[in-house]
């Protein structure tokens, strides 16, 4: 028997779930206006129920209060009635899987924004300020914080009513029930502060009526946290005798921890670990927790691939395994592993994508699956074609391996040309950063499915025109990606070698120099990589950017990341400096630097400069095939943005006659997650 | 003349009979060594029926083969009775003769074929005294063809006629010899009567009445441990390891033999004959085990498994019955396997590879894994399968056997009950309270183990009320049918196959509209289902009521090969030359299909086990399900 202690069912009060696997909470930023989910919400947790996991807990942060703002995040709306309805449906399809479906449901207190929709004073116990979100809040009284208990319990009402099978509270992240148990945001001296007991009050008197309202036998959770990693906040200890107590009233079924606090950038970053963290960073202090908890604990931060699962909950740790970022990367994972496909599982390589956007407000995607939450429009499980292709495509970066992959699922014939020895593109190079290395994890399942499914892939084969006709393709998809865009400022000398581009220093190409300027005009990952990759070699290094910081573009999980090198390792961030001209004096290159806002000029000497400037399309192969293609190698963005089949792909063709198309960074600079989408909403149809 | 011939005649006729009678006493000796047993008498009136049927059916599958035999046998038969009648009571009528000349061209005839046969004689066939025999039993029809010819010619054949009566005197003797002293002396002749004994007197005389496939309790309570020396096998035992023609037909069905492990069936049926015979028959030259020589020294009084049998040969069997099916002599080497194996395994203990560690997880959790047995129905959790209660009640029981722990086959079981469900079928499962059926520990000889299994499991069955029991494992399903009445245990038990048959056949269940073809596939026969309980036909109707077309594999039904599994040898894991499911994945890819359906958990254990490039392995309630509206 595999996997013995994740496949054994657990019974949490009246409700026993298939496996120990859990989706737990996350904010989607999915929710339909007012806060209802809609088609996509359902399909997008629907995926995960058909692909095996025992339960989900959804509605990330879902506030029961109205002055807990919702509509800026797209969250779950548990303050109103009109819930009952969606989540009805949400069960409904959830338990036709035979996997069973929760809510987490909260009050965030400061831990928000008050701009927007009602405009509300935010409340917490001793209205400071929450830095992450800007959150102002005011001091809660104690009539408010009567209806916000009372608004708990209607919330559970609600949850209840639409049969969903419990409702997680949550006391994590520094929501307001956590604000009250924690001595950096509670310095009341009535009675909601002070003592022990005063602080736990709010939380347990919000179980007691949800207990109140929904009956012994529905089962309610807690989450919480495990250690704040604070100085001033809750400590692992003080955490342990929370937990214990909040286990003791019986008034809740499980327990979930995370670890790390999350009201400043920093601790932020850890509770959703990126992949510079190790692999379950935080488990101990799930595991001190189960040592004084009456319930069953469960625990989520970096647990991804099915033999940790197995491992953590053989070791007896804990007793459920949040594998939530593993789902959005692959919603059919528990399957795969049930069915001894753990090769096939795209596993989440902790890039943050999803929760990065989250933190913008924006919709949760992966960087690596196109199809989490647009399971209406595209596939997780690729249908085989009526007709079957001749396809041919070249470059396998991310964009032409994903090509490469759904267009042999459909049953084409399909050769990938690349001219690298190996497949990957740019991620090859990414992957170089230190603690970046697990970007080739996306990679890497390209790579197996492609050989699994049998892609004839010809590698270190640059291939022109002939060799591509000479293939007699159908449908020829170029995804050449890029080159560094090193031209756009001939001053910088790159031409004539006085500076350097980041791939040459990636790549190995060029040799770190001692003291070295590091440009990056983009402030994505790419940047900050190439300076640590330097700074990590021994160089000393100076990152500008005309950005406002450095890594501007990276998000909030991210940032803290580079942050906490670029300190380490002396790296100096010099933002809001354009980078105008390079040339060489005797051994060393002086930089010429311009402030953007006080034009002022300042140079810099130093051994090397490399230029970080994303990149210029590679498309000399577009224009020589362009004039030859049937379609022009023209996309027709009606139909691809509506998901719908290109209409050229219903003509018929003559012998000699093929489509072409591009996808990725071969048509104009995109990110992952943009190369892969475009991979796969084009390649779907054919 | 005529006189002289004639009373010649008669003279050998009695000689022969004399012969021969104090031949089979003293084989007769031989297999009084063997203990008791409770035979009926009837049975010799029963033998020309099991003669002409019974063994008919077996033998029959080889048509030119059995022309000859029925000609040379049917011939020399009518020759003897014949001249019983004629010369031994000294009759001596001419129409006799005339009679006697006709079956002698007959008995000709068929020696011929079997001679003609024995030029290109597949290796299977023993060479020896047998190699011979077609040779003199020609001899011994020309002999009487000439001499009833004489007879019937008279007195004036003259000069000539004396010579050839000299001539024909001496190919009677010579011929006659292997007849009547055959079974003295245990050369080839010794088959015939043994083997009309042995059908009289067969140690499962009721196959004769219909199926018989179950394995016979041992009586613990009498110290009974299974069979240690020649004294051990029951006399008629001894008698039909007599009855053995040599001809290999087991061997060359024998998936083991052909892997290369250490165990040649027919061989193993001659081990015993020579430890019965304690090694006084002429030296057996057919194929040895694989590996081993031929030859083997009888130890008189030495327990047979390390002296005449290596206890390798033992445990390569699969219990799989391809010889037993196969044997026209109608021998049953399974029970002689189990056996011989019931004292390795009770008396010394010595159970190879896996083998003691499964015995041993089945004292201690009653299951082959060592798994808990609350783990058993993990898989159905989310299927909402009511586990019934003592004293709850439902149409069908479900036992998902062992299965249920590997979590491919929980693939199969979701599979069917997702069907099941859909055809709106009551199914209900024992939960924590079902144990391992015993099949594992009864064939690799613990019967004791298995005896304690059974009545456990039926004490439990008892305290439920259910009309019928289903089963995905024929192993479960042969254990519970066949071998739990002995221990009082009566239910009414399906194979699943047969329950997804009658389900199709009524409708029952809503499948797929959509008349797309689906690819072609073949279809693995599982022993248990298969030969044990000639469950051919239900599996083959249920491809055929979702359309899908069976492409037979060379050997399939009731000449299937084994996946490996049976008998335990899937945990005594005795090295050959290849692996038997290897073998079976080359068959499977001679159809050229791809794909494989299978009715059993370990058929689909050990052909998903075959590494590199193999067939899908489909699961035959997977692909009703597949096929699910
Ligand atoms: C996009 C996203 C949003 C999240 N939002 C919440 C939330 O609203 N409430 C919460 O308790 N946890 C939230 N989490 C944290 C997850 O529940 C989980 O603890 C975290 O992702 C670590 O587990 P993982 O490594 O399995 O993904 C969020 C995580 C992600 C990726
Ligand atoms: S975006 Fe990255 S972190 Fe998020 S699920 Fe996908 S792979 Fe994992
Ligand atoms: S039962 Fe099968 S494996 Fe055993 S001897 Fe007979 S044919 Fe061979
Ligand atoms: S045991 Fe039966 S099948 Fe085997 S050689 Fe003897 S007679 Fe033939």
């Amino acid at each position: 028997m595999r996997y013995p202690h994740l496949f054994a069912p657990i019974t949490l009060n009246k409700l026993t779930l298939r496996n120990r696997v859990v989706s737990t909470a996350h904010a989607e930023v999915y929710a339909e206006p007012g806060g209802l989910p809609g088609d996509r919400y359902i399909r997008y947790y629907e995926e995960k129920a058909k692909g095996g996991l025992g339960l989900a807990i959804c509605g990330g942060s879902s506030p029961v209060s109205i002055d807990s703002p919702q509509s800026w995040w797209k969250s779950v709306n548990l303050a109103t009635d009109a819930i009952i309805d969606p989540l009805a449906r949400l069960a409904e399809a959830m338990h036709r899987h035979g996997a069973k479906i929760m809510i987490q449901a909260t009050h965030m207190g400061r831990r928000s924004s008050y701009y927007g929709e009602h405009w509300p004073h935010l409340v917490s116990p001793s209205g400071i300020r929450e830095p992450v979100h800007r959150g102002n809040a005011k001091v809660i009284e104690q009539h408010e914080i009567r209806r916000i208990i009372a608004d708990f319990a209607q919330a559970a009402r609600r949850v209840k009513a639409a049969g969903m099978d419990g409702i997680e509270i949550s006391a994590a992240h520094q929501h307001l029930i956590d604000q009250f148990w924690s001595p950096r945001t509670n310095f009341r001296t009535d009675e909601w502060g002070g003592s022990f007991e005063n602080r736990l009050r709010f939380g347990v008197e919000v179980l007691n009526a949800v207990r109140a309202e929904v009956g012994p036998d529905f089962c309610v959770g807690l989450r919480m946290c495990g250690d704040e990693f604070h100085e001033d906040g809750l400590s692992h200890d003080m955490l342990k005798d929370i937990a214990a107590a909040m286990s003791e009233t019986g008034l809740i079924d499980y327990l979930s921890v995370v670890g790390s606090g999350a009201d400043t950038h920093n601790t932020l970053a850890n509770c959703m670990p990126p992949m510079a963290l190790p692999p379950e960073p935080f488990v101990h202090l799930a595991a001190g927790i189960k040592s004084v908890s009456k319930v069953p604990v469960m625990h989520a931060q970096s647990i991804r691939d099915p033999v940790q699962a197995e491992r953590i909950l053989a070791s007896g740790m804990v007793d459920m395994v949040g594998m939530t970022r593993a789902h959005i990367a692959d919603p059919h994972l528990v399957i795969k592993i049930r069915d001894g496909k753990e090769d096939q599982i795209r596993q989440c390589v902790g890039a943050n994508y999803c929760i990065d956007r989250q933190y913008h407000g924006q919709d949760v995607l992966c960087i690596q699956n196109a199809a989490t939450s647009r399971e209406a429009t595209m596939p997780h499980d690729i249908a085989k074609a009526d007709k079957l292709r001749k396809v041919v495509v070249v470059g396998a970066g991310p964009a032409g391996l994903e090509a490469a992959r759904v267009a042999r699922e459909r049953g084409h014939e399909v050769v990938l040309f690349e001219k690298q020895p190996q497949v990957g593109g740019q991620i090859v190079l990414a992957a170089k950063a230190p603690q970046r290395e697990q970007m080739a994890g996306i990679v890497r399942w390209l790579d197996m499915e492609t050989q699994r499914l049998g892609v004839d892939r010809r590698l270190g084969v640059a291939a022109d025109k002939a060799m591509i006709l000479a293939e007699k393709p159908d449908i020829v998809v170029l995804a050449t990606g890029g080159i560094p865009y090193t031209s756009q400022v001939p001053d910088w000398g790159v031409e004539e070698g006085v500076a350097v581009s980041s791939w040459d220093i990636l790549s190995g190409k060029v040799e770190p120099g001692k003291n070295v300027l590091v440009y990056d005009a983009v402030s994505t990952q790419a940047g900050f990589g190439v300076a640590d990759f330097l700074s990590s070699r021994g160089s000393t290094v100076e990152i500008v950017t005309p950005d406002v910081k450095v890594g501007d573009d990276t998000g909030g999980t991210t940032f803290p990341i580079f942050y906490r090198r670029l300190y380490a390792q002396g790296i100096i961030p010099t933002p809001n400096f354009w980078l105008d001209k390079v040339y060489a004096e005797g051994d060393k290159k002086i930089a010429v630097l311009r402030n953007e806002y006080t034009e002022a000029l300042e140079e810099r000497a130093v051994d090397q400069v490399v230029i970080e400037n994303g990149i210029l399309p590679n498309d000399s192969l577009y224009w020589d095939m362009k004039e030859l293609s049937k379609n022009q190698g023209q996309t027709d963005v009606h139909t691809l943005f509506a998901s719908q089949p290109q209409p050229s792909l219903s003509q018929p063709l003559a012998a000699g006659e093929f489509l072409l198309f591009r996808v990725g960074d071969c048509i104009s600079m995109h990110n992952i997650h943009g190369a892969i989408y475009d991979a796969l909403r084009l390649v779907k149809d054919f | 003349m005529s006189f002289s011939l004639a009373h010649a005649l008669t003279g050998l006729f009695w000689l022969g009979a004399l012969l021969l009678l104090g031949g089979l006493a003293r084989r007769a000796s031989l297999w009084q060594q063997g203990h008791s047993a409770s035979v009926s008498w009837l049975g010799l009136l029963a033998m020309p029926k099991r003669y002409f049927v019974d063994i008919h059916h077996v033998v029959a599958r080889e048509p030119a083969v059995a022309r000859a035999h029925v000609a040379a046998a049917g011939g020399g038969v009518a020759i003897l009775l014949l001249s019983a009648l004629n010369y031994g009571l000294m009759l001596y009528q001419g129409w006799l003769d005339v009679l006697l000349v006709l079956m002698a061209a007959v008995m000709l005839l068929g020696a011929r074929m079997m001679q003609a046969r024995r030029l290109q004689a597949p290796p299977r066939l023993s060479q020896g005294r047998w190699q011979v025999l077609p040779a003199r039993l020609r001899l011994f029809a020309l002999g009487s063809l000439l001499a009833a010819g004489l007879l019937f010619a008279g007195p004036q054949m003259g000069m000539a006629g004396q010579l050839i009566a000299v001539a024909a005197l001496l190919m009677l003797a010579l011929g006659g010899a292997e007849l009547a002293l055959g079974i003295g002396l245990g050369w080839p002749m010794k088959h015939a009567v043994a083997g009309l004994l042995h059908l009289a007197f067969h140690p499962r005389a009721e196959r004769f009445a219909g199926k018989s496939s179950d394995l016979k309790p041992l009586n613990l309570a009498a110290g009974e441990l299974g069979v240690a020396k020649v004294e051990d096998f029951a006399w008629n035992r001894l008698l039909s390891f007599d009855a053995c023609v040599q001809c290999g037909k087991c061997e060359a069905a024998c998936p083991a033999y052909a892997a290369g492990q250490p165990l040649n069936p027919k061989k193993l049926i001659q081990d015993m004959v020579a430890a019965q015979s304690r090694g006084t028959d002429p030296a057996y030259a057919g194929n040895p085990h694989p590996g081993r020589e031929a030859a083997v020294v009888v130890k008189p009084g030495e327990d047979i498994v390390g002296s005449v049998l290596a206890a390798e040969t033992l445990w390569s069997c699969t219990t799989c019955r391809a010889c037993v099916e196969n044997c026209p002599m109608l021998i049953e080497h399974v029970d002689t396997v189990v056996n011989l194996r019931r004292h390795v395994t009770l008396s010394r203990g010595e159970v190879p590879g896996k083998g003691s560690e499964a015995l041993a997880n089945l004292r201690n959790t009653d299951t082959v894994g060592g798994y808990p047995l609350a783990v058993r129905y993990h898989w159905a959790i989310d299927l909402d399968l009511p586990v019934l209660q003592p004293g709850d009640q439902t149409e069908w029981l479900l036992l998902a056997g062992e299965g249920a722990f590997d979590m491919r086959y929980q693939r199969a079981l979701r599979a069917l009950v997702k069907v099941l469900k859909a055809a709106g079928v009551k199914v209900a499962v024992l939960g924590a309270a079902e144990r391992d059926c015993g099949d594992v520990a009864r064939r690799l000889g613990d019967e004791a183990g298995f005896q304690r299994l059974a009545k456990a499991n039926i004490a439990t069955l008892a305290q439920y009320r259910f009309d019928r029991i289903v089963t995905p494992d024929p192993h479960v399903f042969h254990c519970l049918a066949n071998e739990y009445p002995a221990f009082g245990g009566q239910f009414e038990v399906w194979h699943h196959s047969k329950l997804l048959e009658h389900l199709l056949a009524r409708r029952a269940i809503p499948l797929k509209a959509d008349a797309t073809p689906l690819p072609p596939l073949t279809f693995h026969d599982p022993c248990y289902l298969g030969r044990y309980n000639d469950g051919f036909n239900a599996p083959r109707n249920v491809l055929k009521g979702i359309g899908i077309k069976v492409v037979d594999m060379q050997r399939s039904g009731r000449d299937a090969r084994c996946c490996g599994w049976g008998g335990g040898a899937a945990f005594t894991d005795i090295p050959g030359q290849r692996r038997i499911p290897d073998m079976r994945m080359d068959d499977i890819r001679e159809t050229g299909t791809g794909r494989v359906a299978v009715a059993c958990p370990n058929c689909t254990a050990m052909l998903e086990g075959v590494v590199g490039e193999r067939a899908d392995v489909i699961e035959l309630a997977e692909l009703v399900a597949e096929r699910l509206a």
